[in-house]
């Protein structure tokens, strides 16, 4: 048995290697994603970080379109069939939403989600370079502010409903979460608070950004965005004065004709398109990144959940070009043809709601002197014209058609419900400030965050 | 030193080494062992003198001879699937063996070593090769189903490969893994769900379930907890055949049969489903008046009318037919395809004393009933085992696999084939206009229909899209032994598990309604996983002065897995002959990552026998693994556990009656480490890319202190045999408390996440279960045996501090209720009054009580439990007769008590009020007039009457299924003889025969596969039924 002696040593010898050599297998460091301290080091981090707030935005949840598609379906009085099989859009254009809803959770979460990426830009801003630092902080407080604005007048009495410093409006998110702790579980701020951070993350986005800043907002978008806040408020000053910053900066121009402002490539309908030249701004779409949710929901070439009813064509007038180049009628049932580009541009702010903004704005503030220099008939008749229709005369103009005017001009591109709210109109029959047209607050954020109350009628 | 005779295999069962050089000797006896089955030698026989390590093996030809001491009286005869023998010592003895799966000699595999069944402490179940081969299933789990007291296998589908979930002794997790450690000889294999198309594959389906010589499953943490943190869930061997010295044998098996579903479901025809949407849209006319959007009811009633024909003639391919019911189209049908099954066996084994193998390969070939669905499988094994010299073994197990699953969508496309059920019975299959398949063209477009069908037509996917995931796999190992010295022995194993899965999917121009690819799309992806293991352990045992047994195992072991995964996707084909994405005119996309995690163990484990009566077993798990965080990347889990053989005692030892009584208890830890890889970490990820421009964004909140999830497991059981072990039982009651739960915590949204994996929470459960093996009747020519197990378990999630997981869902983890209860609004049926859906209140007023008054405002209804989708109990009962070669098994299975949602019945069992989906017949009962009592709301249509989840759609799921009857008849010997063959058998067997139940879909063994998960349980949606399978089938050995 002598050479068992061998045995027992080299085989200790080969299991004491095998038992040690393994340790080093422990530490595994992730191949696709990136430590947090390694994130936003440099100004191109954090650059990225601003590109990765505009990916968030574009989600379907939010500036995909659905934020807005959601104000065409509750705020529909008539117009629409549905005849979708989500069944929480179903819900939401039924005006009978279910605090469980689940587009309600989504937009929710989506826009807080890129609220935080956008916090997350704003705190490392000492990263930037110089040169792009001003870019850089406009981009997030534009997003910051537009998303804030869109919560608040769909998930909040509207601003014009009692008083907006004592109604509970949403949350207002300033600083990135890094970790849970008792601050995370935030309450709900006043109407008039979030009001108020909406129109100074917008106010310093329009001065910080650029004139030009390719498809992303520039100083005009915020602008554009800061008139469309000041009008649902009521301050037609400030409405009219935004409105015309964004038309005399000379960035945008109306396009020729109507069909122009939805390019349609009947021989592509895959091409991924851009923005018009009437395009303040708008979230882009290609084959990878971003959706656009008005085309899931209101083209054939999507889900085609969503036909227009004949009767919503009773008050166009004769010579109207906007139902022949809009609208088209397949298989029996009428469809809007503004999104039939899968991958097409969404359209957010167009140039020609400016016109309308400044128009309404001017005419409404009238006998003043019209802010911008432009009479308001000049203003709605710029939109009419372009439509195919004779000019209106001066005399001739009352609210109610400036009003009409903005619905053809701009319908089922997300405006339905808050011009109902604004303008104090009821939807068939519901009040204009009946709780069925406020969204919840989403059933999951309230059982999660004991802080947060839960809007009347839910 | 003459020789160390090795023993091998055998060794191991009886955990003794012995040399019969030392021993002394008086005389020497010899004698043949055989089959009393079939009258064959039996090779590998272990013979020992009765109370001494005295022992041999039998040669190829059955005979053994033996040097006995002067005084032995009694010879012990066992052997691996035998019932162990004792017999007076005389020479020229001549002993057959019977099979015996319920003998407590039986060995079983347990973690890093056998153990013989009589000394095991813990709880573990085994199921052998007689009861896996040949059944008809894709996956070696859904063999499982039924047979192991405890272990609850339910397939998610009747789709070929598709997920499968294995529960032992209940779900010990939320949030982390729930399913088993699967080990095959030694290897941890991968188990990751690696299908793109929202529904599961089960990588299982890879192996081969003949080559399974048996399956043992961990239960109880004594017996589990030596895999430490992988052992929460339980640990399930899976042990391959090897080869036996001797005669070479040659098996060749085949089958072949037809496959249907298990039940269809009752749809409206043509006629009815005309009538139903015109009530509907008197419903939906009436119920606008109502709330003010008509000036009279017969203006809303007539608006709905209109539009409601006018939908039908679409629907009815722009004709009149409809109203004629000319066209009856059964969609359910359509969805179904004829469905054979055919596999084909061939294995070789055997060897000499030095070297022995066992091969073998087989081909599968199994059509789907779900149109489009099919399987081929293609594997191949060598086992090969080698005794070097005296001290030295070394052997190799390799298996190839290659599996091409042709499948469909998930069951929540509308590709899926049966989400046809959702179409109009008037619309025909082929549309008049065209020649075609509706759908396929509209002739005014020249495009494929956009709103005809109702619905996207799911034959359009069948006729113009695939979806193929095909993998390539080899798992195996080598090892090497060293007797290093009497009683110690180190072993060391390397074994790897390579998954390589493709995946192709192709969409024509003919499904761009569902796919938006006006020119065809498609998309390809390549995952590759490189899973290797260590293990390197010392084994030692001896045997103090007759009264003491020690078995020490101590060793290491090491697992590492890479997961490298690409994929892309491109759309517009110039024509749809070409399909690769070689000639697509857009690249649409391209991804490629990887991820990766370790293991580290450390593992001991002692067993002490004394008096051959009182067993004691201790062990311990030291475990690392990549996946926590460098603050708590350890942890220890230890059990101990205790046996007592009452029947070896002398006031039991002459009973009559009772021939075997053990009672024995374990306590110990066992983690859980079931989670996805850097979970611990704050994380930002690069797939924030903007219009083409990248981006960044943050996608994890850090977590540093994250840990183990950890269960505290005790078992008590009880073991006995009575008349002569011819009926012998285990009963076991245990309770599992699973604390720092790894729980994707809900965080508040305005954080910018919505969870975060954290240690939170607790759960525990609770259960009871036993099973009886009984030779029932056993004379020369009949033979009557049953095996039947039981088990109970009670799941209860006991602190989630205050949060609820799943909102948004019908499933819920919520504190004070099992896993995955159904939460919703308590229906009510159809208001008397008005024919609007109703939802009992269940609001608590000030003073706590219960509102029970129905509201038809779904929103003032409150949610709360409907029922559970766990079983109280499953069960599984064996009966096999023998009569001359004549065989009959009859196998039942079943579960009790578990409820199912059917997530479908919003669209398809909703008062028409939810679309033009067609409708269950059940519909038709729908409220008509005021006084009506009904459970089922007025028809309305598009008014969403009563579609909000509730418990409209929660039925009992209890079933009863003859899972499996087989009738076999093994040729006789004198045939044998004349045709040159050493066995042959013929057979027929059915499988999933009956079913009894009352569940009202198409099968009770369902779980929606699109959102099947920890806590989404129990749900059907659209789910391709069970398969019904009835084989003919051959084995033959030469």
């Amino acid at each position: 048995m002598s050479n068992n002696r061998f045995k027992i040593i080299g085989i200790l010898f080969i299991a004491l290697a095998l038992f040690s050599a393994c340790t080093k297998g422990l530490t595994k460091n992730p191949y696709a994603s990136i430590d947090e301290s390694q994130a936003l080091l440099t100004s191109s981090d954090v650059e990225s970080a601003l590109v990765g707030t505009y990916a968030q935005l574009c989600k379907g949840y939010v500036y995909g379109g659905d934020i807005f598609v959601y104000s065409e379906l509750l705020g529909d009085d008539g117009n629409i069939a549905w005849s979708g099989t989500y069944q929480g859009m179903t819900q939401i254009f039924n005006k009978n939403i279910p605090v469980n809803n689940d587009f309600v959770e989504g937009t929710w979460l989506a826009s807080y989600n890129t609220i935080n990426v956008a916090n997350n830009v704003l705190s490392a801003l000492d990263k930037v370079t110089e040169a792009n630092r001003n870019r850089v902080e406009g981009g997030a407080k534009f997003i910051r502010g537009s998303l804030l604005f869109d919560l608040v007048r769909l998930y909040a009495k509207p601003w014009n409903d009692g008083s907006p410093a004592s109604n509970d409006g949403v949350p207002i998110i300033l600083t990135p979460t890094r970790s849970i702790t008792e601050a995370s579980y935030v309450a709900r701020n006043k109407v008039s608070e979030v009001y108020t951070q909406v129109i100074k993350d917008l106010t310093e986005a329009e001065s910080l950004l650029p004139a030009d800043n390719s498809f992303f907002a520039n100083k005009s978008a915020a602008a554009g965005m800061l008139a469309r806040v000041y009008l649902q408020q009521g301050d037609y000053a400030n409405a009219a004065s935004a409105a015309d910053r964004v038309i005399n900066s000379g960035s945008n121009s109306l396009t020729s004709d109507y069909a122009s402002a939805f390019p349609y490539n009947p021989n592509n309908p895959n091409q991924v398109v851009g923005n018009t030249t009437e395009d303040v701004f708008a979230m882009q779409v290609n084959t990878t990144q971003g959706v656009n949710d008005f085309a899931t929901f209101f083209s054939q070439a999507g889900r085609g959940d969503i036909e227009i009813v004949p009767s919503y064509f009773s008050d166009y007038e004769q010579n109207d070009q906007r139902p022949s180049q809009a609208f088209y009628q397949a298989s029996g049932s009428i469809y809007c043809g503004k999104f039939d580009m899968l991958y097409g541009a969404v359209h957010i702010i167009r140039l020609a709601e400016m016109y309308l903004i400044r128009g309404e704005s001017n005419f409404r503030l009238a006998p003043a002197s019209p802010i911008g220099g432009v009479p308001a008939v000049d203003d709605i008749n710029t939109i009419r014209e372009r439509a195919g229709l004779a000019p209106i005369a001066d005399n001739a103009l009352t609210l109610d058609k400036i009003i009409l005017e903005r619905s053809h001009e701009l319908s089922f591109e997300g405006f339905k419900l808050h011009d109902a709210k604004r303008l104090q109109k009821s939807i068939l029959g519901i009040a204009w400030n009946d709780p069925h047209l406020i969204f919840p607050i989403p059933d999951r954020e309230i059982k999660v965050n004991k802080n947060l109350t839960q809007n009347a009628g839910y | 030193m003459a020789a160390f005779k090795k023993l091998t295999g055998l060794l191991w069962s009886l955990l003794l080494l012995t040399t019969l050089s030392v021993q002394a000797q008086t005389r020497e006896i010899s004698g043949r062992i055989t089959d009393q089955k079939d009258g064959l030698p039996l090779a590998g026989v272990t013979v020992t003198v009765k109370g001494t390590s005295v022992s041999t093996a039998t040669g190829a030809d059955g005979t053994f001879s033996l040097k006995i001491p002067s005084g032995a009286k009694t010879l012990v005869i066992s052997s691996v699937g035998y019932a162990q023998q004792e017999v007076a010592v005389y020479d020229n003895i001549s002993v057959s063996l019977t099979v015996g799966e319920s003998a407590l000699s039986e060995v079983v595999v347990v973690g890093y070593g056998t153990k013989i069944k009589r000394d095991i402490t813990g709880s573990v179940a085994k199921v052998g090769a007689k009861e896996l081969g040949n059944t008809p299933a894709t996956s070696f789990e859904s063999a499982l189903q039924g047979r192991a007291a405890g272990v609850q296998v339910e397939q998610q589908n009747g789709k070929l490969g598709q997920g499968i979930k294995v529960r032992i002794r209940g779900a010990s997790s939320v949030s982390a893994g729930n399913e088993p450690l699967y080990v095959v000889d030694g290897v941890p294999v991968t188990t990751t769900d690696l299908s793109s198309n929202g529904a599961q594959t089960s990588p299982l389906a890879d192996l081969n379930t003949n080559d399974i010589e048996s399956i043992e499953v961990l239960k109880d943490a004594s017996s589990a907890a030596i895999y430490g943190s992988q052992a929460s869930n339980g640990v399930v061997l899976i042990t391959t055949k090897r080869g036996k010295a001797g005669k070479s044998k040659i098996d060749f098996g085949f089958f072949s049969g037809v496959q249907e579903p298990t039940h269809l479901r009752s749809f409206m025809n043509a006629q009815q489903f005309v009538d139903y949407s015109r009530q509907a849209a008197v419903g939906a006319g009436k119920y606008e008046y109502r709330l003010g959007y008509w000036n009279t009811e017969q203006e809303g009633i007539d608006w709905w009318t209109n539009y409601v024909e006018s939908r039908l003639k679409r629907y009815s391919a722009g004709n009149d037919d409809y109203k004629t019911y000319k066209v009856n189209t059964d969609w359910q049908k359509e969805a179904f395809q004829p469905a054979p099954i055919t596999q084909y066996d061939l294995s070789l084994s055997g060897g000499n004393e030095k070297t022995t193998f066992y091969m073998a390969g087989q081909y599968l070939d199994q059509t789907g009933i779900a149109k489009n669905n099919s399987l081929k499988r293609y594997n191949g094994r060598l086992n090969i085992d080698h005794k070097l010299n005296n001290w030295l073994s070394a052997g190799m197990n390799m298996a190839f696999s290659r599996t091409l699953n042709f499948r469909v969508s998930n069951d929540n496309a509308f590709s899926t084939p049966l989400q046809s059920v959702a179409l109009s019975p008037i619309t025909p299959l082929i549309d008049p206009r065209t020649g075609l398949i509706s759908g396929e063209l509209d002739p005014e477009t020249g495009v494929p229909n956009t709103n005809y069908p109702v619905y996207y037509n799911p034959m359009l996917s069948v006729k113009g899209a695939y979806y193929n995931t095909f993998v390539n796999r080899i798992l195996g190992n080598v090892y090497g032994q060293a007797q290093i010295m009497k009683g110690l022995s180190f072993r060391t194993e390397f074994g790897m598990d390579q998954l390589n899965q493709t995946e192709e999917a192709y969409y024509g121009p003919i499904t761009v309604r569902n796919t938006q690819y006006p020119r065809g799309g498609g998309f390809t992806s390549a995952d590759q996983i490189l899973n290797y293991n260590t293990n390197n352990f010392f084994r030692y045992f001896t045997k103090i002065k007759e009264d003491h047994d020690i078995d020490v195992v101590a060793g290491m072991s090491y697992q590492d897995q890479n997961h490298f995964s690409q994929g892309a996707t491109a759309e517009s084909f110039p024509s749809s002959a070409y399909k690769k994405l070689t000639s697509a005119g857009t690249k649409t996309d391209a991804t490629s990552t990887e991820t990766e995690f370790s293991f580290l163990s450390y593992f001991s484990r002692l067993n002490y026998k004394f008096k051959n009566r009182y067993l004691l077993a201790l062990s311990g798990r030291y475990d690392a693994s990549s996946r926590f965080g460098p603050n708590s990347r350890w942890g220890f889990f230890p059990a101990a556990s205790a046996g007592w053989i009452l029947s070896e005692e002398k006031f039991l030892a002459d009973s009559k009656w009772l021939s075997f009584l053990k009672v024995k208890a374990s306590y110990g830890l066992t983690g859980n480490a079931g989670i996805g890889n850097y979970p611990w970490q704050g994380l930002w990820t690069g797939d924030g890319a903007y219009a083409s421009i990248p981006g960044q964004r943050p996608s994890q909140l850090s977590n540093p202190d994250l840990k183990w999830e950890t269960t505290a497991s005790a078992d008590f059981g009880v073991e006995f045999g009575i008349i002569k072990n011819r009926v012998t039982a285990e009963v076991d009651y245990y309770f599992r408390d699973t604390k720092d739960l790894l729980l994707a915590v809900e965080v508040p949204g305005t954080s910018g996440f919505s969870s975060q994996i954290r240690n939170l929470g607790k759960l525990n459960n609770k259960g009871f279960e036993f099973s009886i093996n009984s030779e029932n009747i056993v004379t020369k020519n009949f033979r009557w045996t049953t095996n039947l197990n039981f088990a109970m378990n009670k799941n209860t999630i006991t602190d989630l501090k205050g949060q609820e997981l799943g909102i948004g869902n019908v499933n819920r983890a919520r504190e004070g209720q099992p896993l995955g209860v159904f939460v919703a609004r308590e229906f009510a049926g159809a208001d008397p009054a008005t024919g609007d859906a109703i939802w009992y209140k269940n609001t608590k007023d000030a003073s706590g009580k219960i509102d029970r008054t129905p509201t038809s405002d779904y929103n003032e209804a409150a949610d709360v439990v409907i029922g559970n989708p766990n079983p109280d109990f499953i069960y599984g009962m064996r009966n096999n007769f023998n009569y001359k070669g004549l065989e009959l098994d009859v196998f039942i299975q079943g579960v009790h008590g578990n409820k199912i949602y059917d997530g479908g019945g919003q669209y398809m069992s909703a008062s028409g009020s939810n679309g033009f989906d067609n409708q269950t017949t059940d519909q038709l009962n729908a409220w008509k007039n005021p006084g009506d009592k009904t459970m089922v709301p007025e028809a309305r249509t598009f008014q969403a009457n009563g579609t909000d989840p509730s418990s409209r759609w929660l039925y009992d799921g209890s079933y009863l299924r003859i899972k499996q009857l087989t009738l076999g008849y093994n040729l006789p010997k004198n045939v044998l003889a004349k045709i040159k063959l050493e066995r042959a058998k013929v057979y027929v067997r059915g499988q999933n025969l009956f079913t009894f139940t009352n569940y009202k879909g198409w099968d009770p063994e369902v779980n929606a596969d699109y959102q099947a998960s920890n806590i989404n349980q129990g749900v059907d949606f659209y789910s391709v039924p069970q398969l019904r399978t009835i084989i003919f089938g051959v084995s033959i050995g030469l």
